[in-house]
């Protein structure tokens, strides 16, 4: 519980404590009545049943999803690889003391934060083959994500930019350096170390981002799911087993951005820097490690 | 360009459509995520767990697996939808959960001391709630919750997967009907980015009305 | 400054050959060739196809009398077959298929090229229920569509040495226009609007599209039924074109593939699910949840989609299309797939040629 909460909240107690002892017991029950209902439910329309379920211990099955596991996560990491550099650059132009530098930056970034995926991705798919720009499958959805998430990040980079004081910035100046000096030396440097967090997560947001390869019919994990279920019949399940798979890869990079943050703000320089005020709302704060909005969008 | 302009009924019903099931869905990931964000921080211990449960799943699944559980998966647990409410339900639990981390985030940048001035004139819980924290918290609230929604708006593109004749399925049938598919979806875009951009503008008016300068 | 973890020239230096590494890795695998050139989008569908702009004129509605050809009758479904392609049988059928005689070949430019290239390039689905399905194993689509992509490479190189790439009814022509793909075996229902495009050898077979009911429904037993009830298809079918046309009061649901239909219907979305015949008698079969009702009310003829340019194209495929009919195979190919499901030999193959477009 966060620190405001736990002021207000008194020590329980006795008939409070009583209190949520029966309340905890009554919402045991109810989850559990719950689930238990969903569970028979699911039952009694035999999707339960063995057969069903057993594809999934056949090696070929198994194969099979692993490939597109593969292939999702190479999806993955070549479009984080290159979007990356690539938001630094625009990043960067937004920063830039030169006013279309900046007009080009803050376009780019408005316009594809601001456009479905998917919307672009049957662009690539249906609309640019036949004016000629017919590339590959993998490059067919890996474009469109690098050009979304590339925006993205900008925004990211910048906000850590941002974030840190602005005394920063001005002793570089008044030491000498040039802007652009200042900026690879003093300013990136720490503002990396403000973003890692961010940038995991942002990953764990492209991850979700490549199950739109379905769109583009490259065989990643989605769409190999759909595959096998014109192969084997049993929708449902795999539909089920692919969700787990995701949610756990998901969670787990959403773990290493915490235990990342949690390092990097041990090892960091202390408050020298800082503005006053509360824990809470420090300009760092506003860096946040954790996804803010689906897609990820921050800090408009 | 003639296609957009030719066909703009049927766009316009799509436009319709986008914007219904994401103004839907945003109601109800703000109706849902206040009530996980309450689970989350009651003492309740169950309830803990369920709110946690709950938002780590629902941030954690791709949206496009979650529209197809929603619309194949929960009939066979005896609930029906029809695919128009079906993308509304699955949206908007899919939203919540970062409405839901929005909220907290937002009680969470509320000073410590507030709360602790707040108790010590005497206010209860609730007291301290309704007229000391949620009017801090909702200031800060502004700017998150307005990318949930421009997330949500955007999401609602994968509507078209599903079946859904949204502005993005009709942007598919008149590419497949007619030559000059990239105007249409160089269009459809620009109809996007123009409803974010009035959103971003109306979320940062609202912000500076509800600022204290100090 | 701490040369930490998160030094910058690190971190720099580690992105760069991160990148490198695999770019390198990316186009290495994006080269190979399952599945790397272009287009297809989320309705990939194996059964039928939708026809452009207009409505195929082809379409007879009689109940009971469809053309030259036709399977007839629906089959009765009393485990005639489990549906399973057997693959031995399978495989037996496409090894004995003819091989051309090279003097055929060096005389027809389009088969000459396609056997320097040394494979044959084919668009097609990878999810077609019978007639062009992945096998898992393999990486190969078995399926009656699929085998007779696999003879036409037979007959031009001397092996069934394919490359397919997954197609829809929105890169089906396109496809075959820029030539990314040599022929299209997709169930592909010959239309003369699409012959102007592309051309179309064939039909090598006449289908039509049956409903398919929840098993306890009793209301719905022919196409008239289905006026103002919802019903499911697969998106960018003949059927659904067939269904506007045919009852327009009905209230359409398409899904991309069949599974999801299949499940719409069980799970009481839908009231019916119409789509080629063949396929929902192997849906059928097993799942008691269903069954199939009345008669086809449409007259589907599959054509291969192949390139207009060059007219010796068409030629060839005709020609071998000819063969396979007279010595057998096409009949054996049938047997082995269709055959699994529908009771009874094959039937008489249509004629060449005999609908307009092809």
């Amino acid at each position: 519980m966060s620190s405001t909460t736990r002021v207000l909240f008194d020590e329980p107690g006795p008939r409070a404590r009583r209190q949520i002892q029966v309340a905890t017991a009554v919402s045991l029950l109810a989850i559990a009545g719950v689930i238990y209902l969903a569970v028979a439910r699911f039952a009694d329309s035999g999707q339960l049943a063995a057969a069903k379920w057993s594809i999934f211990t056949t090696p070929l099955v198994r194969t099979f999803l692993w490939e597109g596991f593969v292939n999702t996560m190479k999806l993955t990491v070549v479009s984080g690889l290159i979007a990356l550099p690539l938001g630094i650059l625009f990043a960067l132009l937004r920063l830039a003391h030169n006013k279309i530098a900046r007009w080009l930056g803050t376009a780019y970034v408005e316009v594809f934060r601001s456009v479905p995926l998917l919307l672009l991705v049957l662009m690539f798919v249906l609309a640019l083959p036949p004016l000629g720009v017919n590339l590959p499958i993998f490059w067919k959805i890996c474009v469109p994500i690098v050009m979304c998430n590339a925006a993205i990040l900008a925004e990211i980079f910048r906000a850590g930019v941002n974030a840190l004081p602005k005394g920063q910035l001005e002793a570089s100046l008044a030491i000498g350096l040039t802007y652009w000096q200042a900026m690879r030396l003093v300013i990136f440097p720490q503002s990396i170390r403000l973003i890692v967090p961010a940038l995991v997560t942002q990953l764990v947001s492209l991850l979700k981002d490549s199950t739109l390869g379905y769109a583009a019919s490259f065989p990643e994990l989605l769409r190999t799911a759909n595959v096998l279920t014109a192969r084997t019949h049993t929708l449902i399940q795999v539909y089920i087993v692919i969700s787990l798979i995701y949610v756990i890869i998901n969670l787990l990079l959403s773990y290493l951005a915490r235990v990342l943050e949690r390092r990097l703000n041990r090892t960091r320089v202390s408050s020298a820097g800082r503005e006053g005020g509360a824990i809470e709302d420090t300009p760092v704060g506003g860096v946040l490690p954790m996804e803010t909005a689906p897609g990820g969008a921050i800090m408009r | 360009m003639e296609i957009v302009l030719s066909n703009w009924s049927p766009l316009l019903d799509g436009l319709w459509i986008t914007l219904s099931i994401a103004v839907l869905a945003f109601v109800g990931a703000m109706v849902i995520g206040t009530v996980v964000a309450v689970m989350r921080i009651s003492p309740v211990a169950p309830l803990r767990a369920v709110g946690l449960v709950y938002v780590e799943f629902f941030r954690n699944i791709p949206l496009l697996c979650l529209l197809f559980l929603v619309v194949f998966g929960l009939p066979d647990i005896g609930v029906l939808f029809n695919l128009y409410n079906s993308a509304v339900i699955g949206m908007a639990m899919f939203s919540a959960a970062f409405v839901c981390e929005s909220i907290r985030t937002g009680i969470n940048t509320v000073q410590v001391g507030q709360a602790e001035a707040a108790r010590s004139i005497g206010l209860t819980f609730s007291q301290s709630m309704r007229f000391v924290i949620l009017p801090q918290a909702l200031r800060s609230m502004v700017q998150p919750l307005v990318n949930v929604w421009i997330g949500t708006l955007i999401g609602s593109s994968l509507a078209s997967v599903i079946g859904i004749q949204d502005v993005t399925a009709v942007g598919q049938n008149l590419n497949n009907r007619y030559a000059g598919g990239l105007a249409v979806f160089a269009s459809i875009a620009a109809i996007y980015v123009v409803i974010a951009l009035l959103s971003g503008g109306v979320g940062g008016w609202i912000e500076r009305r509800v600022t204290v300068l100090r | 400054m701490k040369a930490g973890p998160f030094d910058p020239r690190r971190v720099g230096l580690g992105l760069i050959m991160g990148i490198a590494a695999l770019l390198l890795v990316a186009c290495g695998s994006s080269a190979s060739p399952a599945a790397s050139s272009s287009a297809s989008s989320a309705a990939s569908s194996a059964a039928s196809s939708l026809a452009a702009t207009n409505a195929p004129s082809s379409t007879g509605t009689a109940s009971s009398g469809p053309a030259a050809g036709a399977p007839g009758s629906v089959a009765q479904i009393t485990g005639s077959g489990s549906g399973e392609i057997d693959k031995a049988t399978y495989d037996g059928v496409i090894a004995a298929a003819p091989k051309a005689d090279d003097a055929m070949i060096e005389a027809n430019p389009w088969a000459k090229a396609i056997k320097e290239r040394g494979v044959l390039r084919t668009g097609g689905s990878e999810t077609g229920q019978l007639f062009s399905l992945l096998d898992l194993e393999t990486g190969k689509v078995v399926g009656f569509d699929a085998g007779l992509s696999q003879m036409l490479a037979q007959y031009i190189l001397g092996e069934p040495n394919t490359e397919l790439t997954v197609t829809t009814v929105d890169t089906r022509e396109t496809l075959i226009q820029n030539g990314s793909v040599d022929g299209v075996f997709a169930t592909y229902s010959i239309t003369p609007a699409r012959a102007e495009k592309i051309a179309f050898a064939g039909p090598y077979l006449i289908s039509g599209a049956a409903i398919m009911v929840r098993a306890d429904n009793t209301d719905i037993t022919s196409v008239d039924d289905l006026a103002g009830k919802t019903v499911t298809t697969q998106t960018n079918s003949t059927s659904l074109t067939a269904l506007q046309d045919q009852v327009p009061t009905a209230t359409l649901q398409p899904y991309t593939n069949d599974a999801e239909c299949v499940a719409a219907l069980t799970q009481g979305r839908v009231d019916a699910y119409v789509i080629d015949q063949s396929i929902l008698i192997s849906d059928a079969i097993g799942n008691d949840a269903v069954k199939v009702v009345g008669e086809p009310f449409t007259v589907d003829p599959y054509g291969i989609g192949v390139t207009k340019d060059d007219p010796s194209a068409k030629e060839f495929v005709n020609a071998w299309l000819k063969t396979i009919e007279d010595d057998g195979s096409w009949a054996d190919l049938w047997k082995a797939t269709i055959g699994t499901v529908v009771e009874g030999d094959a039937p008489a193959p249509p004629v060449i040629g005999s609908v307009p477009g092809s």
